[in-house]
């Protein structure tokens, strides 16, 4: 069986999110939070608005590696969850291919962004193009002068090292940065879609 | 003394098939984990480049306070008691943690928090630590009273003075109207 997007998406956009007594949603090896998406977008767009052109390219840099700080424990934890071995798990063939379109999958289905991975060339280069996010809110008129998907730069890069940057480590380190991403289109930008080009890091 | 009934808040969560957002009560949602708010915790917290922990709370106040307002007009929620309910519920279904408004006033309040989400994440990835890291929760308080008093954004200044993150068995926040 090969990974069916659309059973993965439907299972698991269907998890109910509810919280405990105590007002925490435990889910997939993490505790989960379902925060406005404008709280997200307005922290990013005004930090990178602030600083001013000089600091713009440190500011997103802290973006993009608090995303792929998260994206690959989280990534690891989803993908070594109980709800990934019920759904997941019975349709994947190929390791790590077949696990990073799952991994995909679940990414769409969390609300991150309506994504799927259209080129891989395995341990090299990823392109991932996102239909719909929630990142590309912040623009509601008109182009904007930057792309502004940060989480999705980072995630993109952290599941990539997750598949081919070896073994799985706790502490981060080399394999959560073996990839880099560039978003190279944006719908914040005026493109029909956001695409996102991974590659091996340089150093 | 009579007995006061809580209000239950009314929770619509959906998922839209088609754009593959999620929503809660129409204002669209994300799911993330407590790696990433702790992670933008930090970046806040580390951040050089401008007083982002105020940023953080800021957001935060501004997105929760929107939707705290909405709630009450959309459903007739008008006594102050009602709207603490509706609001100390919405924290939970965001999974935020579990919050006690203790007192509340024009001018001035308490908090306590039984449970924390950003604290224990923060906890969880990195362990204890003396100074507070719950931002979000400050400017989700900030919020709170803004929304609940009928006033603007920034009318009033909380203070975290006790930490679930350093060691306190509950996080507790003043609140003073500025």
């Amino acid at each position: 069986m090969a990974i069916d997007r659309k059973r993965i998406i439907d299972a698991l956009s269907r998890v109910q999110v509810s919280a405990d007594d105590y007002g925490l949603i435990p889910a997939f090896n993490v505790f989960v939070n379902q925060l406005p998406c404008s709280f997200w977008n307005s922290f990013a767009e005004r930090l990178t608005r602030q600083v001013g052109p000089e600091m713009l390219e440190a500011a997103e840099w802290l973006l993009v590696d608090a995303a792929r700080t998260c994206g690959y424990h989280t990534g690891y934890g989803i993908i070594t969850s109980e709800e990934w071995k019920a759904v997941v798990g019975p349709m994947i063939e190929k390791v790590p291919e077949d696990i990073l379109h799952g991994a995909f999958a679940v990414f769409t289905a969390w609300g991150w962004a309506k994504s799927e991975i259209i080129e891989l060339v395995p341990n090299e280069r990823m392109v991932v193009r996102a239909y719909d996010y929630y990142e590309s809110d912040v623009v509601t008129f008109g182009r904007s002068t930057k792309p502004s998907a940060y989480m999705i730069t980072g995630v993109c890069a952290a599941f990539m090292g997750l598949a081919y940057g070896g073994e799985y480590d706790p502490a981060g380190g080399a394999a959560m940065r073996a990839f880099d991403c560039v978003q190279t289109k944006g719908i914040e930008c005026g493109d029909e879609y956001g695409e996102f080009v991974v590659t091996r890091a340089q150093n | 003394m009579a007995v006061r009934t809580k209000t239950e808040i009314v929770l619509e969560q959906r998922f839209d098939p088609r754009a593959c957002r999620h929503s809660l009560n129409g204002r669209d949602v994300v799911l993330h984990c407590h790696h990433f708010v702790s992670l933008y915790t930090q970046l806040a917290d580390d951040c050089a480049l401008l007083d982002a922990k105020r940023l953080l709370a800021e957001v935060a106040e501004d997105a929760f306070g929107a939707a705290l307002a909405d709630y009450y007009a959309q459903h007739g929620i008008n006594s102050i008691a009602d709207r603490f309910d509706i609001a100390t519920q919405y924290y939970a279904a965001c999974g935020l943690g579990r919050m006690h408004v203790r007192c509340a006033g024009p001018d001035s309040g308490s908090v306590e928090l039984e449970r924390s989400h950003v604290d224990e994440g923060w906890i969880a990835k990195w362990g204890q630590r003396p100074e507070p890291v719950n931002f979000i929760t400050q400017g989700f308080i900030g919020g709170m009273f803004a929304a609940v008093m009928g006033r603007p954004p920034r009318s009033f200044r909380v203070s975290e003075t006790a930490s679930i993150v350093s060691g306190a068995e509950r996080s507790l926040f003043e609140i003073v109207a500025q």
